[in-house]
């Protein structure tokens, strides 16, 4: 294959270099990326601080929802207990499930991903360090708030998957669902967040020479996560916004009496509900993958078909939405589609776990810590997986609904397919950020208390489900035979407690965290970069890589590295710095200039926090002060960024000179703007399915749209605002003030144009609480303001920045994302006009 | 793009004939018409599925990146054939 981007592979041939490293090079580094001190681990943005940060908060909420569980299990331990009365345990249980899923599973592997992906691509930090802080704090002050609500009683009580009506505001008339619907929905822009970061760093920020068939298995995992983070996530956002407004100002999106429809959200939760699975499953497999190499002392077997079933298991898990909703009454031809995609899904699952038991069967694996780890994981993973395709069978499926043996099921799946995984990569990595490992002969007894716990507790359930024990029950009458099997599960949920307990006990123990000052080292003998040496700025040099194990194939590579003999061996600026690459070939592009600690990313996610629980508990207007201030911090933040600096070209190593600023597609700025257009784009879809949704199910409350014909002039200035945005990147050429002025008219026009549009809708006496049509109508046009508040916003953030010389000529990568911005604005605006008034036309 | 197209071929042809399959379904019932248009629809999505094949197969690839994209590609189309396949028979057994 050629070039990708005119670079010369045979550059990579003057590396290592040869020769003494300049004095002080080394020291000028460490004085660049130095520790923190005192307040400043609150500004820190570094991503061994970030993602250890990250890990650890992950892994408390894994503690506080592992005691809700042994708590439910006391309960159910014996019939008519009253331990936990029926109201709170029902708190329990939906806070159970939802900070698992939520405030653990999602964070913990998008937090290994932060800590271990710069290492293991050899970039000095991810590309967007700011925003991975901001991530970071967003989550964890939200979901500790979140989480207080328990101790007040005013935790949610729907369910961890919340469905209307029985979370509407008839049946739930309290706040609690508020704290799930605005708590939840807030946290997802924080995991949305790390998922760009993650696409961006992956795609972008590799070393030299790692193309896409060299790049370690767990990077790939990482990637497609991310990606279905993008996918998945808009939905329940839309969801949970539809819900919210619902229950705040009466428009029935799922309330069947007015034109709505329940099942709505059954379809907007599931599309993001179970590919949350496979969010959480994927990059668990990818450290299992990374894992079972090192154990092994072999190359993972089918590399190239992991890759692809990862990419596949990606694709399929978007269409078993449904197979949750096949007590729903769906047609037999729909249920019957989703039934085989479920059983498809199993294909490429099961690619993956051949390739493991391969991988340990040709070579000498060993049963340490994390061998034993990821055995036990590949056996409850399967066993898990097989119920999974049972569950995928129809008749079966009506049968088990709602039963434990779901609870057995979903339990096997993640404790299998994510938990136990993260705890191989515990003892696996730990010695990469800890000056001592875990202890080996403890973890043989937290292996054992956690396998056998789990099974001893999650086994019986299968049978009691199967007995007619439903989900949810906060007691049950004796004698239907479920004392038995209840008991066991109890003494084994205890276990698997005890077993992590043992495991606390173990990292109080050894775990001496310490970056950038010395760690245990590569105790297990792992093959790929993550395992150089290296400080707070990762590795001293960036190496070139050549193969996938490249400390497996090159046992100098470290001393060379170490010594400065590859890629910036020093800072070629003074400033944080790292290499921007190509997305397939990974051929060096251009020095990106990184952001250092700054305190607004903290003060943004502290007012966004603010702002989403200061509404759950009706404060508006410290809600909206709030608002405010996060803006105001975001901009504050932003504002440091997109500077030139003096030199365009610098050496990166052995006289290899790449600019240092970039614009257009080229630049991560571009990638990751576009990245949060798909976002939005994906929350619009959505929202216009729900549209469509409602008009099939309840055409009864349809009122013929207004014609096409009435909203020329509104699709006129939607393409005359496209057009503007256009010629505002085109004029930056000529002055920087018109450039702005075509920007801020872009954004002015896309704003008639949707006042014109809800005028439209106006005039024809559709109301938003009257029926679901105009629920949905004006949801979409709220979806429109959204944007075209933003797109005004960056307007006049831009022209601020001109007005202070702030705007290179002739490309400028502010302008840049508000011109993508703008246009995207336009776009959706001119989409959603003709859709409103296509659906239904022809009733 | 090429590349990602390349390798995503197989995926991104099963990803689009589920949701015209679910689309169908949804939207037009599960009568003879709905699983006419589902039966074109699988025909047609095979029928992409071996053009594109059949295309990367006559593709040079050299060693290294090439010849993996040429390998994940022609494994995502083998994939997307058996789940197109597989899930269109729905339309036909039910």
């Amino acid at each position: 294959m050629r070039s990708e981007t005119g670079f010369d592979p045979a550059l990579y041939d003057r590396f290592p270099t040869k020769g003494p490293r300049p004095e002080g090079e080394e020291e000028e580094l460490r004085r660049i990326w130095c520790k923190p001190k005192g307040w400043e681990y609150l500004t820190v943005v570094n991503n061994n601080y970030v993602g250890i940060y990250y890990l650890g908060t992950a892994f408390l909420f894994f503690l506080l929802a592992g005691v809700l569980a042994l708590l439910m299990r006391a309960q159910l331990a014996a019939p008519m207990l009253e331990i936990l009365p029926q109201g709170t345990y029902n708190q329990v249980f939906t806070m159970h499930g939802t900070v698992m899923m939520f405030l653990f599973a999602v964070p913990a592997v998008e937090a290994a991903g932060v800590l271990l992906l710069p290492q293991m691509l050899a970039a000095r930090d991810l590309p967007f360090p700011r925003l991975s802080a901001y991530a970071f704090w967003a989550y964890a002050v939200g979901g500790l708030c979140f989480f207080a609500s328990i101790f007040v009683g005013l935790a949610p009580d729907g369910g961890w998957f919340m469905y209307p009506p029985l979370t509407s505001k008839a049946y739930s008339p309290g706040i609690n669902t508020d704290f799930w619907l605005l708590g939840i929905g807030f946290i997802e822009i924080s995991a949305i967040a790390g998922a760009i970061e993650i696409i961006v760093g992956v795609l972008r920020t590799r070393a030299p020479g790692m193309s896409l068939d060299k790049m370690p298995i767990f990077a790939w995992a990482m990637l497609v996560f991310a990606v279905m983070i993008v996918i998945a996530f808009p939905s329940i956002i839309l969801g949970t916004l539809l819900l919210e407004i619902e229950r705040a100002l009466g428009w029935p999106f799922f309330d069947a009496t007015r034109g709505g429809d329940p099942l709505l959200w059954q379809h907007l939760f599931w599309f993001f509900g179970h590919p949350e699975v496979y969010i959480i499953f994927l990059p668990a497999a990818g450290m299992l993958s990374m894992i079972v190499a090192t154990v092994a002392r072999e190359a993972l077997v089918g590399y190239r078909l992991i890759v692809l079933a990862m990419v596949a298991t990606g694709f399929i898990s978007f269409g078993v939405w449904a197979h949750h909703m096949f007590t729903t009454g769906m047609p037999p031809m729909t249920t019957g589609f989703f039934s085989a995609a479920s059983m498809a899904v199993s294909l490429p699952a099961g690619i993956q776990v051949f390739s493991w038991i391969a991988t340990l069967a040709v070579g000498t694996p060993r049963f340490n810590a994390p061998g034993l780890f990821i055995l036990g994981s590949i056996v409850i993973f399967v066993a898990g997986g097989l119920t999974g395709v049972m569950v995928a069978m129809v008749p079966f499926d009506w049968q088990a609904h709602d039963s434990y043996f779901i609870v057995a099921h979903l339990h096997y799946v993640l404790i299998g397919g994510m938990v136990f995984p993260l705890f191989a990569a515990f003892y696996y990595w730990i010695p990469m950020v800890s000056r001592r490992a875990l202890s080996e002969r403890l973890a043989k007894w937290v292996f054992g208390l956690m396998f056998a716990g789990m099974n001893i507790a999650f086994l019986p359930m299968h049978l009691a489900g199967l007995q007619g024990m439903p989900r949810r029950v906060y007691t049950y009458l004796p004698g239907q035979g479920l004392e038995l099997p209840n008991l066991i599960s109890t003494i084994g949920a205890f276990m698997l407690g005890a077993g992590v307990l043992l495991f606390l006990v173990d990292l109080a123990r050894n775990f001496r965290l310490a970056p950038g000052e010395g760690n245990a080292g590569n105790v297990y003998g792992g093959g790929t970069l993550e395992w150089l040496p290296s400080e707070l700025y990762s590795t001293r040099s960036i190496p070139v890589v050549k193969s996938r194990e490249p400390l497996w194939d090159d046992p100098a590579l470290g001393d060379d590295v170490a010594a400065g003999r590859y890629f910036l061996p020093g800072s070629a600026t003074g400033l944080r710095e790292t290499i921007v690459t190509s997305p397939l070939l990974a051929e060096p592009q251009y020095l990106q200039i990184m952001p250092g600690p700054s305190g607004w990313p903290f003060a943004a996610a502290i007012f966004t926090a603010g702002f989403f629980l200061a509404l759950t508990v009706q404060a508006y207007g410290f809600a909206w002060a709030s608002g405010v201030f996060a803006i105001i911090a975001v901009l504050r933040w932003l504002w440091e960024t997109d500077r030139r600096v003096e030199a365009e070209r610098v050496d990166i190593g052995a006289g290899i000179e790449v600019p240092t600023y970039v614009t257009g597609p080229s630049s991560h700025g571009w990638w990751a703007m576009v990245i949060l257009l798909v976002v939005m784009g994906m929350i619009f879809v959505m929202a216009l399915f729900s549209l469509a949704f409602l008009w099939s199910n309840q055409p009864a409350f349809w009122m013929t749209p207004p014609p096409l014909g009435e909203a020329s002039v509104v699709l006129l200035l939607y393409g005359v605002a496209f057009l503007l945005a256009l010629a505002g990147r085109g004029a930056l050429r000529w002055r920087p003030s018109a450039s702005v002025a075509l920007l801020s008219a872009s954004a002015a026009a896309s704003a008639v144009a949707l006042w014109l549009d809800y005028r439209g809708w106006t005039h024809t006496g559709l109301v938003p609480q009257a029926t679901g049509q105009g629920a949905a109508i004006y949801a979409l046009q709220a979806l429109a303001a959204c944007a075209v508040a933003i797109g005004l916003l960056m307007a006049a953030y831009c022209a601020l920045r001109a007005a202070r010389a702030l705007v290179s000529q002739p490309r400028n990568n502010s302008i840049d994302l508000t011109v993508l911005l703008l246009g995207y604005t336009a776009t959706q605006g001119l989409v959603g006009a003709i859709f409103g008034r296509l659906i239904g036309a022809g009733a | 793009m090429k590349s990602w197209l390349i390798l995503l071929a197989g995926l991104l042809i099963w990803a689009a004939h589920f949701f015209l399959l679910y689309g169908i379904g949804e939207f037009a019932g599960d009568g003879r018409a709905a699983r006419i248009a589902v039966g074109l629809a699988t025909i047609g999505a095979l029928g992409l599925v071996a053009a594109i094949g059949w295309r990367i197969g006559r593709m040079y690839a050299a060693a290294g990146f090439a010849s993996w994209r040429r390998g994940v590609a022609f494994f995502g189309l083998v994939l997307g054939a058996v789940a197109i396949l597989w899930q269109s028979l729905p339309a036909i057994i039910v």
